[in-house]
């Protein structure tokens, strides 16, 4: 049977990219289709309104949005649609998706990761799960990602490496680090003094021109803003533009998927999507990846009945949406006021450009008496100044004690906070548990401008995640006091950062509680792929977004091998 | 919070703020249901309700944004205000930015209504022929209800917006508001010709 394509992706972005480029390398036809526009390095700018305070890269929630559910106190859960409370769980729509808007710092699992129920046992309350692969599996995966995406950092060698250094097949980093920011000498400092270790912490970010890209410019500004200098290794500056220029890769923005069409035997035959004009198109072919990011693509898999699938595609065990993952843990902060500084100490911590590039995995796996018995899943602490975009700042300045302030006394309040001293920030990442209380679902109601149910995700979070997240917290805090930052404070929740999502559609060898196969192909469908983070049975203590490549090129093999 | 994203944390409010925000929101749909009814008082402040006078016309409910942004961010000598950061030319380009949600843009103008209402009602006169001192205790008053505290946290929220963002938009000439404030942009920035709502989105 003829097919437009070998190969059709729904989603562009780190889990759909990757395939997109390795399979038209191998000479497989490939169609991309991805709702967002398409922009280019010369579209993006340093604009605090485009990047963060309009729906310029995601769509506007009363278009499209997400019900979220939550706890209400009272053992049930309060849903509210994201129209009405604000609070986006869109990440990137856009050819490259989020990963045009990720800050690049980079960590792999450790591979403790893949064998948390065998090595750390179960948590009552918690669905733990070792995967089906290894860490050596997916080492060589990893490597490959260093050098195609450019990865930038440094490897302490022997005979004195950093303690918690993930095994890795190349001594170093292709690239030299990026440009280290003043203050994180300081850290270095104040972790020495503390016995702690600090990591320098690899970055997604070209330090110097290669692979057809220019080099890092050093703004300052990177997280949540698209690259213009192409240093930063998205998908598509990355995988997505050399993949196109194969010739094999067709990339349709503005394509919005509705549902895949399936057949009576159970396999998937054509995506059908609305494109910009509106008119309803479908895209025909061998065979289908899916990489919406975690809840949409539970999302499509749910909404794309058929034949063999009357509660949605590869959904016969019940199995789509549940074990949604995010990121445990919170963030802290500190002031570093100029008063207590010398003038040299001062102009330095003004710097604006390089990046901190410094991380705390000490405590990735928690041996301590006083937290628990045993070895326990920990996590990492990443040090960053706060974000130099003023206007949130600004904007917050207005409320004292509850009161809205104006006039003289908020002009002196913004200068205080602006010109007074600068607050380094740490995040906490650690493990979201995979539980029964924490899945994708389509809502009953509420649709999308299409008409589509949309997303509704039940963000429950297990207890553990918090005490987990104190513990590295604190950790946090006592670097920031030995610097010494005052106004030191954190914030450990169990509130889903909605930009680190994984989970839903979890890889395993059975299909009872699998969706997916150890090569991330649907157990139900054979000609069904699914290649972000949805695949993780458990979550690791690291943004997902090198894991993600990494899996991502691991499946594209398979899916060669298979087609061989 | 956007963890890995370097996020302002007023971009993604914590499940914690959930409720501000629904609240937020339905003060603000409270406040323009209003419109169709007659209860400005008990919208802005306490009161018998009464109906709503004439509302102002597009110049003068203009007029009203001009000096209700000018008292909430007074010009000093060593520091702008309002005049000198182009905050109405800012918030005209907010008023007509499709991107702004239309429940918002509406209620930045419905506001003004309110507002001189009560301020004819309480002062006997306009608001703009108020001295500094009773347009302070207007506003106070203003503040005092839960709608009106809403609306002028919207047009504070514009005014730093019109202080911060790029002079592309309207605001902050020269950068004026990051001299002040001692801010250091980005680079590349947007130009006239580059500004989102010219994106090829």
């Amino acid at each position: 049977m003829t097919t437009d394509c070998d190969v059709c992706i729904i989603g562009s972005g780190a889990g759909g990219a990757p395939v997109a480029y390795a399979l038209s390398k191998a000479g497989q036809s490939v169609i991309v289709l991805e709702k967002g526009p398409w922009l280019r390095d010369e579209h993006f700018y340093k604009d605090e309104l485009a990047c963060c305070r309009r729906s310029v890269y995601t769509p506007e929630l009363r278009h499209e949005q997400h019900v979220i559910e939550e706890a209400d106190g009272k053992g049930g859960w309060r849903a509210t649609p994201t129209s009405e409370s604000g609070w986006d769980f869109w990440n990137g729509t856009l050819v490259g998706g989020s990963s045009n808007l990720m800050s690049g710092f980079f960590h792999r699992l450790k591979p403790v990761d893949f064998r948390q129920l065998s090595e750390l046992g179960p948590i009552a309350g918690a669905n733990r799960a070792d995967w089906p692969i290894d860490y050596a599996d997916l080492e060589p995966y990893y490597d490959r990602v260093e050098r195609l995406i450019g990865v930038s950092g440094h490897i302490t060698p022997r005979p004195d490496p950093h303690p918690a250094q993930e095994p890795r097949s190349r001594a170093d980093f292709p690239y030299p680090p990026t440009a280290e920011h003043p203050v994180s000498a300081w850290i270095d400092r104040a972790c020495e003094s503390l016995g702690f270790h600090a990591l320098r912490v690899p970055r997604a970010i070209l330090s110097r021109p290669d692979l057809g890209r220019r080099a890092c410019e050093y703004s300052g500004y990177c997280g949540s803003f698209g690259c213009a200098s192409g240093a930063k290794g998205g998908a598509r500056a990355a995988l997505l533009e050399p993949a196109v220029a194969t010739g094999r890769c067709q990339i349709r923005p503005k394509a919005k998927v509705h549902r895949l069409l399936s057949d009576r035997r159970g396999r998937v035959t054509a995506a059908e999507y609305v494109d910009a004009e509106g008119r309803l198109q479908q895209v025909t072919a061998k065979r289908f990846v899916v990489a919406c990011q975690a809840v949409e693509t539970s999302r499509l898999l749910l909404g794309s009945r058929g034949p063999r699938f009357p509660d949605g595609l590869a959904n016969n065990h019940g199995q789509v949406g549940r074990n949604l993952l995010f990121s445990a843990g919170g963030s802290g902060s500190g002031d570093l006021e100029y008063a207590s500084l010398t003038p040299e100490q001062v102009a330095q911590l003004k710097v604006m450009g390089p990046f901190v590039n410094r991380a705390l995995d000490d405590w990735y796996l928690i041996e301590d008496a006083e937290f628990a018995p045993g070895p326990h899943k920990g996590g990492i602490v990443e040090f960053l100044f706060a974000h130099p975009n003023p206007t949130g700042k600004a904007n917050r300045a207005k409320w004292r004690d509850g009161e809205l302030l104006w006039g003289r006394p908020l002009k002196r309040r913004l200068e205080h906070w602006f010109r007074t001293d600068r607050t380094l920030r740490f995040e906490v990442f650690c493990d979201w548990l995979p539980t029964d209380d924490c899945f994708v679902t389509l809502d009953p109601q509420v649709k999308d401008r299409w008409g589509q149910p949309v997303a509704r995700i039940r963000t429950g979070h297990h207890p553990h995640d918090l005490r987990v997240g104190h513990y590295l917290a604190a950790r946090g805090e006592r670097v920031l006091r030995e610097m010494g930052a005052v106004r030191v404070r954190s914030s450990i929740s169990g509130a889903p950062p909605a930009n680190l999502m994984a989970g839903g559609c979890r890889f395993g060898t059975d299909p009872a509680t699998s969706v997916l196969d150890p090569d991330c192909r649907a157990h139900e469908v054979e000609n069904l792929y699914v290649t972000d983070g949805s695949f993780m049975p458990t979550g690791g203590s690291v943004p997902y977004t090198w894991t993600i490549y990494a899996n991502a090129l691991r499946v594209a093999d398979r899916m060669l091998q298979a087609a061989a | 919070m956007r963890r890995g994203r370097d996020t302002s944390p007023d971009t993604a409010p914590a499940a914690s703020r959930l409720t501000d925000c629904h609240r937020s929101l339905l003060t603000r749909r409270a406040f323009l249901a209003g419109l169709a009814g007659v209860s400005t008082v008990a919208l802005f402040g306490s009161g018998p309700a009464r109906a709503v006078e004439a509302e102002p016309d597009a110049e003068h409910r203009w007029a009203l944004l001009d000096a209700v942004q000018q008292h909430l961010l007074p010009s000093e000598p060593e520091s702008p205000g309002a005049r000198e950061i182009q905050a109405l030319a800012y918030l005209r380009f907010v008023v007509g930015d499709v991107k702004v949600d239309a429940e918002e843009r509406g209620f930045i103008l419905a506001g003004t209504a309110w507002l001189e209402d009560l301020s004819l009602q309480r002062m006997s006169a306009s608001f703009l022929d108020l001295d500094h001192e009773a347009r302070e205790a207007l506003l106070r008053q203003v503040a005092a209800s839960p709608q009106g505290e809403n609306w002028l946290s919207t047009l504070l929220l514009y005014l730093m917006e019109a202080l911060l963002t790029d002079s592309a938009y309207g605001g902050n000439p020269d950068g004026i508001g990051w001299r002040w404030l001692e801010h250091t942009p980005g680079y590349p920035r947007p130009s006239a010709a580059t500004i989102y709502p010219r994106l090829p989105l």
